[in-house]
């Protein structure tokens, strides 16, 4: 292989003129971070309330979120991130489909990114609340409801509280899937850590030394991500209760 | 005060409940016992609403339980129930399980509940206990202090769905002690079990069940003396054996 190694591009200024290629790619990841953590937001909200939904006794309700849920789940990203950039504003009235691409960038491009991660995601989250409640014991919700509490009561205060904990784990996967899956949204022009380490290559050539920047700086972020999730569970972890990590005998 | 009339519960084509009827009046204890598969779970669950039935009638202090008009949240706060596998909520402390429906259901300011809460703790005698989690207790400790949750909400009805089943022998008989004290005080209490020591000792009246039918509902003496039917007497034979 006849390659030019020139680690120290990332120190080189880069032709748009704000400095280096890593402050470049550095800015490429706080579009990432704000992509995926707005995403997140969404998807955290949707996904509860929707798993939820889904095992209650209210049968039209879980129908609906049943449809939402293989509607948004049996569609690959890509498309998905097409239609909402692409199709959307066609279909939307007018003036609303006009405003949406009139958008300056980079927003133009950033709320459908965040728009299609979040509902991509948020039918993930959901299935993953639905498995979490049907794992409790049934007679959990019945001891709620025999106290007196009302539907909404018993999830809130005894349900829900025990599935969060349920979930951490794979909710740390989606949470890094929603980072590693902001990287599609370059396809629709958002310039986040992937997209910039393509511009980078483009520009300069140095296109291992440009992916094995953004290789390095996507798997620190997700260690932070792991680190920091990690801590959490500890902290909300039941005393005495044997939980899926393992953590506390009995 | 409990009026169980001609009740009958399918789960699809497979009758669980065959035309139940019985009564339980102010301050009776009555025990329901029958094999496994008998409906005497189902039976009491339906006492507050907890399983659905589809024809007859429940009276809890006259109010329909079947009625759809009827508040059910504000008729089950009036039942204390008692699980077989205690369904503390791991992840509150004691005291937070034995208030949480007091301040939600009944509106009791948190002082007031903690109080009323400590109060009863004591009396099942685990007031060391009232910061652990359920967790870090016993079985029988956790079953008392799920006694002591339902009587929190100030009953006039205790149920009791086996409440000493999941545990382990040496803990049967403190949860015992707190409910024959309960009986003797004069609590209403429905209680499915097969103890039939507990029966002897505080039950007026005994109900047993087979297939979805009260096969026998009979005065404690009169079902320990001679049960009527044979399959009662069959039933005890087995249980009194040892």
């Amino acid at each position: 292989m006849n390659y030019n190694w020139n680690w120290g591009i990332l120190l080189q200024a880069e032709p748009g003129g704000s400095g280096s290629y890593l402050q470049y790619l550095v800015v490429g990841l706080g579009w990432t971070l704000a992509t995926a953590l707005a995403a997140w937001v969404i998807a955290l909200a949707i996904g509860l309330v929707v798993g939820t939904l889904r095992t209650t006794p209210l049968k039209w309700i879980v129908r609906l979120s049943n449809a939402y849920v293989e509607v948004f789940r049996n569609v690959p990203l890509i498309v998905q991130m097409f239609l909402w950039f692409f199709v959307l504003p066609e279909v939307l009235p007018t003036g609303l489909g006009d405003w949406m691409k009139q958008m300056p960038p980079p927003w133009g491009s950033y709320v459908p990114a965040v728009l299609c991660l979040g509902i991509y995601t948020s039918v993930r989250v959901a299935e993953q609340v639905r498995a979490g409640i049907q794992s409790l014991p049934r007679g959990q919700g019945m001891a709620g409801t025999a106290l007196g509490l009302s539907l909404l009561q018993t999830y809130r205060y005894v349900i829900l509280p025990m599935v969060m904990r349920i979930m951490l784990p794979p909710l740390t996967s989606e949470f890094m899937n929603i980072i590693k899956n902001s990287s599609v949204a370059l396809t629709i022009g958002l310039l986040e850590l992937t997209g910039r380490a393509r511009a980078m290559q483009e520009f300069s050539f140095q296109v291992f030394e440009a992916f094995a920047a953004a290789t390095a700086i996507y798997l620190l972020t997700n260690l932070v991500v792991v680190l920091g999730m990690r801590a959490l569970e500890r902290k909300v972890r039941v005393p005495g209760l044997i939980t899926a990590q393992g953590a506390g005998a009995q | 005060m409990i009026s169980v009339k001609n009740v009958s519960k399918w789960y699809g084509a497979f009758q669980v409940l065959a035309d139940c009827s019985t009564e339980v009046q102010k301050g009776e204890v009555v025990v329901v016992c029958g094999p496994s598969g008998s409906g005497k779970s189902t039976l009491i669950k339906c006492v507050n609403a907890l399983e659905p039935f589809q024809e007859g009638e429940i009276l809890v202090d006259g109010i329909s339980v079947g009625d759809p008009r009827t508040d059910l949240p504000k008729l089950r706060s009036r039942v204390g129930m008692v699980f077989q596998h205690f369904e503390l909520f791991p992840h509150l402390t004691v005291t937070e399980n034995l208030t949480l429906a007091q301040i939600k259901v009944l509106n009791r300011q948190k002082d007031a509940a903690v109080a009323k809460g400590l109060k009863l703790l004591e009396r099942v005698d685990l007031s060391a206990h009232k910061d652990k989690f359920p967790g870090n207790l016993s079985g029988g400790q956790q079953q008392r202090v799920a006694i002591a949750r339902a009587l929190c909400m100030d009953p006039i009805a205790m149920l009791f769905d086996e409440p000493t089943s999941a545990l382990d022998p040496e803990m049967i008989n403190e949860v015992l002690d707190v409910m024959v004290e309960l009986a003797q005080e004069g609590m209403t209490m429905m209680v499915v079990t097969h103890e039939m020591g507990f029966a002897r000792k505080v039950a007026h009246r005994v109900i047993f069940m087979d297939s979805g039918r009260i096969v026998e509902d009979a005065p404690k003496e009169e079902f320990f003396g001679t049960p009527r039917s044979e399959r009662a007497q069959l039933f005890l034979s087995k249980i009194l054996q040892h």
